[in-house]
């Protein structure tokens, strides 16, 4: 069919489903809000307007949001590509949060070097990690659902107990690390308190070169073809084994950068005590984005301005937080729902088809004549 | 208003699937009272599509059905179930890991209680069963049964519903010659308590021999509907592929030379304890093909699982030139030039939510002709695949169409098209041509005589007889896992001695079968 009608319908469909989902959304309000028209206007336009004006520093805390879901949405995307389930993206950031901030508080070199060397152990880290249920999953058949889950809560309370008796601040009045070395902070890409870093870019970069392993590389092929049909993948003599196992590993390497680069560009010190969030929201990206790399960025910026969007309205309006979850849930609801609009895009489709057959019709038509 | 001679009257039925392949284009069909009816046509031609619609799985874009004389919106199979009307897929939709009892009541499960009567279900199954003499296993898992015993369920599974018009979407393509004569004697019982049949088939003997009328599409177009009795079987194919099929293939005299396949004592027995391989020795030459004849379930399915390694063998050896190839990965099978046709092709052969050029670089994607460092050289699979695209007749819009989406015929042509093109030493061909057209068939056979002579070493296994003696130069029978028959020479051959040894009336003596060792 025709590829700019499709285009347009994907946008309509965007559209439309943003819309419906504000209809819902705004009964809600209206009936739980005195000032609905005042509560709609932080969830929709207090992200990206202060003042009356578009806000570039809203702008850079929205980017800045989308980071580390983005490295989180990556991981997951690959790890669901090859049909598995592994949940274990949200410990991956909190450790690799961790690993970063003990690498840059006791290794530092003193060089711009500090930052590489940290964010990268702490990626190899969550690799290895899990690395774990992969192989359990591989050799004893154990569900990775299941391991990696449990995996999540080992890691926190393994961090939080190194975090309380190992590496607190004593001076502190609560428990966090020492500060890391200068060297190792991710730089700010703008100036202000938006904490957006050059992790943005780095989240955009890998972004790319996570779509290039996916469709342009043996490995992301065999990762593909072994989520779709596993007995196909071992008969066309792939290594099944190894490629399970391979991007659980990049699943944990993503996710624990984004931990690294999080902890390193918006906190001086570390102080998680508790798993981010980051993993689960991940999910959720990779889900939105249908496991397509290229549309990871575009879900999380979604999710990223309907969070921050419902955050306001919670904080500023009398709409209570609850509801704001449940509004959060209506619109994500719409926009996942595969079949929304389906019976329009048929109706595209079938005048496509007939199009086509009516030229190839003619063509014929004018051969027969010739 | 309506004729009430006709049980199923669709007028003008046009079908536009989501990604825009019109596959029906203002078809008209009608099937009369108590007939067998064929439906006819190339792969891809809209015939599956067409039943779809009459079983409620597929809404027409335009047009209406009419059952009875009542205009009806067949809004899902429940309706259309209700209606009277059962379909038996071309590819199985059975849950493969239940039992065949629990299949034959899915969805109208006799209840005792707040559980189901599992004894009530088995006692159903087995009185249809041999209410309509199909003989199934009603305790054994689908997945462990062959698909000739699946097709029988299929079958089953839409009397026990209470179908009275009946759509059989290539029931024949698994089925031995053997099973075949029994299923058809027994459709033409049913007709005769009234049942009406429509009936899809590519294999034009069958179709001349059951069915009463036929109706021809081509191209997503009906192309006529013919009186069987007034039309010859080369009128058939003409009508569908639009040019005379020859369906014998030439072929000059094997010139076998080296052993390429050697098994020797191979020996299996399954979980219930049944030998499904015993001593089984035999070998196949570079340059011959080597046909195996035989009843399903007397063994192949479970030779061809151990060459390829998905399964393991309770004893003996498996060479290829000389190296053993039991327990290897497959990847290393391949590498050594083994390519296998798998039976059932959704299983094995495809992924199907993969586009024709994922399927078609599976076995190769890895070379290096199709890399440039770390990145696919896409240039070069892309020119691979339009090639066999080409060359192998699939029917499609492009490379980047998925294969679940094409039709069956078109998708076996998928997995022959990369098996073939991999420069293979050994061929396995487990039923090659299922499901294939007659022109198609006819390439897909000249393609093999041609690798053979080339050579290939070809094992062949199929169900269809006429397709092993026509094609194999030499050839065994299974019987009970076992070779219970060697003909060095096969253009002597007929059913009726074939249908001896396979029914293990007749056995030749251990030096005879021994001769097919080559030793
Ligand atoms: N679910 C689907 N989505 C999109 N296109 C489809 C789908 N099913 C079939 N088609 C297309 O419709 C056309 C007709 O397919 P259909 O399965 O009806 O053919 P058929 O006559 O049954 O062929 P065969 O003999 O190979 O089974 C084909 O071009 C096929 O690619
Ligand atoms: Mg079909």
């Amino acid at each position: 069919m025709n590829n700019r009608r499709m285009l347009m319908f994907e946008i309509i469909r965007g559209a439309a489903a943003i819309l419906v989902a504000l209809i819902v959304a705004m009964i809600f309000i209206f009936i739980c809000s005195d000032q609905p028209f005042e509560a709609l206007r932080y969830m929709l336009v207090s992200p990206l307007v202060s003042n009356g004006s578009i806000s570039m520093n809203s702008i850079y805390t929205i980017f800045a949001a989308m980071t580390p879901i983005i490295f989180t949405g990556l991981g997951v995307c690959v790890m669901f590509s090859s049909n598995q389930f592994n949940l274990g993206g949200e410990g991956c950031v909190m450790l690799g949060g961790f690993i970063a901030a003990l690498v840059g508080i006791y290794c530092s070199t003193g060089t711009y070097l500090d930052m590489v060397i940290a964010v990268l152990i702490a990626s190899i880290v969550c690799a290895v990690v899990l690395y774990i249920p992969a192989v359990l999953k591989v050799k004893l058949g154990a569900s990775e659902m299941v391991s990696s889950l449990m995996i999540n809560y080992i890691i926190m309370y393994v961090v939080l107990h190194f975090l309380n008796n190992v590496f607190a601040d004593g001076s502190k009045g609560s428990v966090q690390t020492f500060p890391f070395a200068e060297t190792a902070r991710i730089p700010q890409l703008v100036a202000g308190g938006s904490k957006l870093t050059w992790g943005f870019i780095l989240a955009l970069i890998f972004t790319v070169l996570v779509a290039l392993f996916m469709y342009r590389t043996r490995w992301g092929y065999s990762i593909r073809m072994i989520g779709i049909n596993q007995n196909f993948a071992k008969y066309s003599g792939m290594k099944v084994g190894a490629v399970i196992i391979l991007s659980q590993i990049i699943g944990g390497f993503l996710s624990g950068m984004g931990g690294a680069l999080e902890v390193l560009g918006r906190y001086e010190v570390f102080l998680w005590r508790d798993l981010p969030g980051y993993g689960w929201t991940g999910v959720t990206v990779a889900i939105l984005a249908k496991n397509n790399p290229i549309f990871i960025p575009i879900a999380a910026f979604f999710i990223s301005y309907l969070n921050r969007g419902c955050t306001l309205m919670a904080t500023y309006s009398d709409v209570p937080a609850e509801m704001v979850d449940i509004i959060q849930a209506v619109i994500f609801l719409f926009f996942a729902a595969e079949k929304f609009l389906a019976k329009y895009r048929q109706k595209l489709v079938v005048a496509g088809a007939k199009e086509e057959l009516s030229q190839k019709n003619a063509a014929a038509a004018e051969g027969g004549q010739k | 208003m309506s004729n009430n001679e006709y049980v199923v009257q669709m007028k003008g039925i046009t079908k536009v699937y989501p990604n825009g392949v019109a596959a029906n284009q203002g078809v008209d069909f009608n099937v009369k009272k108590g007939e067998i009816h064929a439906l006819m046509g190339e792969n891809g031609a809209g015939k599956s599509t067409l039943m779809k619609m009459l079983f409620g799985l597929e809404q027409p874009t335009e047009g209406e059905i009419i059952i009875n004389g009542e205009k009806v919106s067949l809004s899902s199979p429940m309706v259309a179930i209700s209606k009277g009307i059962g379909m038996v897929h071309q590819h199985f939709m059975l849950v493969p890991s239940l039992t065949v009892a629990e299949n034959m009541v899915l969805g109208m499960e006799p209840k005792k209680g707040m559980f189901i009567d599992y004894k009530k279900a088995v006692e159903i199954t087995e009185e249809y069963a041999k209410k309509y003499n199909l003989h199934v296993d009603a305790n054994a898992k689908i997945i462990d049964i062959p698909v000739g015993m699946k097709q029988k369920v299929e079958i089953l599974k839409a009397l026990v519903r209470g179908a009275k018009i009946l759509i059989l979407d290539e029931p024949t393509a698994v089925l031995t010659t053997q099973e075949t004569a029994e299923l058809f004697k027994e459709l033409i019982n049913l007709k005769e308590q009234g049942y009406t049949i429509i009936f899809i088939s590519h294999k034009l003997k069958e179709i001349k021999q059951i069915t009463d009328r036929l109706t021809i599409m081509r191209g997503g177009k009906s192309m006529g509907v013919y009186e069987t009795a007034d039309i010859s079987e080369q009128g058939i194919s003409r009508l569908m592929v639009g040019r005379d099929v020859i369906l014998t293939v030439e072929k000059e005299k094997a010139q076998p030379t080296d052993v390429v396949l050697k098994v020797r004592d191979l020996e299996y027995t399954d979980s219930w304890n049944r030998k499904m391989l015993d001593k089984l020795s035999f070998s196949v030459r570079k340059g011959e093909i080597l046909g195996i004849a035989g009843v399903e379930g007397n063994g192949q399915r479970e030779l061809v699982e151990m060459l390829f390694n998905l399964n393991v063998p309770d004893a003996g050896t498996v060479t290829v030139n000389g190296q053993n190839i039991l327990g290897v990965p497959q990847r290393k099978i391949r590498e050594m030039g083994v390519s296998l046709i798998p039976e059932d092709r959704m299983v094995y052969g495809i992924a199907s939510s993969g586009t024709i050029e994922e399927n078609l670089m599976s076995d190769r994607f890895d070379k290096k002709k199709y890399n440039k460092g770390m990145l696919f050289d896409m240039n070069a699979m892309h020119e691979e695949s339009d090639r066999l695209i080409d060359d192998y007749l699939v029917l499609c819009k492009s490379r980047k169409q998925e294969v679940g989406m094409l039709s069956g015929g078109n998708i076996q042509k998928v997995v022959v098209a990369r098996e073939f093109s991999s420069d293979p030493i050994l061929i396995i061909a487990d039923q090659p041509t299922r499901g294939i057209d007659v022109g198609a068939t006819e390439f897909i056979r000249k393609k093999l005589v041609e690798l053979s002579r080339e050579g290939a070493a070809v094992l062949l296994v199929s169900a269809d007889l006429n397709e092993v003696m026509e094609l194999s130069d030499s050839l065994v029978v299974f019987y009970n896992g076992k070779i219970a028959a060697y003909f060095e020479d096969t253009s002597m051959l007929n059913d009726e001695i074939m249908g001896e040894y396979m029914l293990g009336l007749k056995k030749q003596t251990e030096e005879e079968v021994r001769r097919v060792c080559h030793e």
